[in-house]
């Protein structure tokens, strides 16, 4: 395959723009519908990552690569559905200050787990042996064909979320958010309810880190930084915390804008891509957070168009 | 204390529940048939509690609630529903990010006749809701958010129907519209209701039986006919 015409940076730029995507889907199920503030997005990413690559590089497999990697990338993405569904029990009845503290201390743990425990993962320098699945000949190849299949997981993600938009699911997810007594009162399991949605969205949030962790084919705590966790958030407010589409158009718009077309099409001078622009992303992240939460605070799409889908859903 | 005529519905025994450790109800006891079952109080008497505390949304601290011949003390709220308890809380009663018409289906989600069927009944009851249907609930005025939340409740096919304070804060003529659907609701489709009311003179006229509240205790339970002024003004404490 001649991919002569493909820019590294700009396989990676796209392959953060598709992660962070994946996240705020799943964020968007859960505090957009749901309104749980999961500020421990990190974590389960973390976790999901960790497990896959202790998984697939300390256990001597007695098959092949391609199995070995698979139940590895079911076992991280297990470990962060029963870590959701824990952290989910034990914060699912409290107001949004215990949820916030909880799920940020969630990836407090797990980062100093990252950390700390250096037979398993590394610690501070980190954990190597990671590779792709397959080999399609260069490194160039390889992760441009990662960046496909993983796209394909974050598609998936989108149908998903779209279709829980139109399913009577989606509205109890919608009720409970916006009334949890009132829905319980209606003969609603909220508590189960929520607990399962944060169990199958950690477990999601598991599987992209483990994803990522392929990608990056070395673990390092580096990447478990609340600003996994804060981009994830900054995409979803500034598209439409409400929408499905809001995640896609606020990942785009702000991550795509910089990762792509600033550093792969805007001839800045060498030096500045050291520092510069990475500040420079930050300031302008921090201000057009602050412009859509003045002007537009249910986000660029706003809010849900519930009329548009009922005549969708009844005729 | 007055008694229902026949099986009652639902039974309270010793009834305390509250916030925060204190008890705001203090041992209530009292029975409801199928009738309509006016609860009276001024403010802070406790009406909410007891309406919230009866639909399992608070705990209870001691005494006991029977509904249908079942303990239902130690259920979880989701189980009174599913048993054919309706509950329309005073304020917040609508999901305001759903549309009128996703209201009354996710109240629909339970029971066994069709949800269309049911929802056609609710707008025969309500004619406003079916111009409202596509209407985000958030964005509808005080009486149609009640007529919403009393037709959630409806879409349940409760046995008994919780209302609290209905008719707060509305004009005169939703008040008397509530007023006259409480009865049709009562005889028509013969679900008990337990109304809490502020309004004494209205409440009184659709009564059968009726309990004043007073600083969380029964001052007086009996027929709404028999309930004198004077009577009344005490438990009001006036």
């Amino acid at each position: 395959m001649n991919l002569e015409w493909l820019d590294a940076f700009l396989i990676s730029g796209l392959f953060s723009v598709v992660v962070i995507i994946g996240l705020a889907l799943l964020l968007h199920l859960q505090l957009g519908l749901t309104r749980i503030a999961n500020f421990g997005v990190v974590g389960f990413f973390g976790i999901g990552m960790y497990s896959f690559g202790v998984m697939f590089t300390k256990v001597d497999w007695p098959f092949g690569d391609l199995p070995a990697f698979l139940i590895s990338l079911a076992f991280g993405t297990l470990v962060a559905g029963l870590s959701g569904l824990l952290v989910g029990w034990l914060i699912a009845d409290l107001d949004e200050d215990g949820v916030l503290v909880g799920t940020l201390g969630f990836a407090t743990v797990v980062f100093i787990l990252a950390t700390t425990e250096q037979d398993l993962t590394g610690g501070a320098l980190g954990l190597g042996g990671l590779k792709f699945p397959y080999d399609v000949g260069t490194v160039k190849a390889d992760e441009f064909l990662w960046l496909i299949i993983v796209s394909i997981v974050v598609s998936l993600i989108f149908l998903y979320v779209w279709w829980v938009h139109r399913t009577p699911y989606g509205r109890l997810l919608i009720a409970t958010g916006g009334n949890e007594p009132l829905a319980r009162s209606l003969g609603k399991a909220t508590f189960r309810t929520k607990l399962w949605l944060f169990a199958v969205g950690s477990a999601g949030m598991g599987l992209i880190g483990a994803l990522f962790g392929v990608m990056e084919r070395f673990l390092a705590p580096e990447n478990l930084g609340i600003d996994v966790t804060l981009a994830a958030m900054v995409a979803l407010v500034i598209g439409g915390t409400a929408r499905a589409w809001g995640a896609v158009i606020g990942g785009f718009l702000i991550f795509g804008f910089f990762d792509i077309i600033v550093q792969s099409y805007i001839p800045f001078p060498k030096e500045w891509y050291g520092q510069a622009i990475p500040n420079a992303k930050l300031i302008v992240e921090g201000l057009v957070l602050m412009g859509v939460l003045l002007f537009r605070p249910l986000g660029i799409l706003g809010a849900m168009q519930r009329d548009k889908l009922m005549r969708r859903v009844h005729g | 204390m007055s008694e229902t005529n026949g099986t009652p519905m639902l039974e309270a025994s010793g009834l305390r529940s509250g916030y925060h450790g204190v008890n705001v109800l203090k041992d209530i006891s009292f029975e409801v048939g199928n009738e309509v079952f006016t609860v009276l109080g001024a403010n802070g008497a406790g009406k909410t509690t007891l309406l919230a505390t009866l639909a399992r949304l608070i705990p209870s601290t001691a005494g006991s609630i029977s509904f249908l011949g079942d303990d239902v003390t130690r259920i979880p709220a989701f189980e009174t529903a599913a048993r054919g308890m309706g509950y329309v809380p005073q304020e917040r009663g609508v999901f305001p990010d759903l549309t009128v018409m996703e209201n009354l289906t996710v109240g629909g989600m339970i029971g066994e006749r069709s949800r269309e069927e049911r929802i056609e009944e609710v707008v025969e009851l309500f004619p406003d809701l079916g111009n409202l249907g596509n209407q985000v609930a958030g964005t509808l005025s005080g009486g149609e958010s009640r007529m919403v939340a009393c037709g959630r409740a409806l879409m349940q096919d409760p046995a008994l129907l919780l209302l609290d304070e209905p008719t707060a804060g509305l004009s005169p003529l939703y008040v008397d519209m509530f007023f006259e659907k409480i009865t049709e609701i009562h005889q028509d489709k013969g679900v008990g209701i337990i109304l809490a009311e502020q309004n004494a003179t209205k409440a009184l006229e659709v009564a059968d039986r009726v309990m004043v509240l007073s600083l969380g205790e029964a001052f007086a339970v009996m027929d709404a006919a028999n309930l004198t002024t004077d009577q009344l003004k005490e438990g009001y404490r006036i």
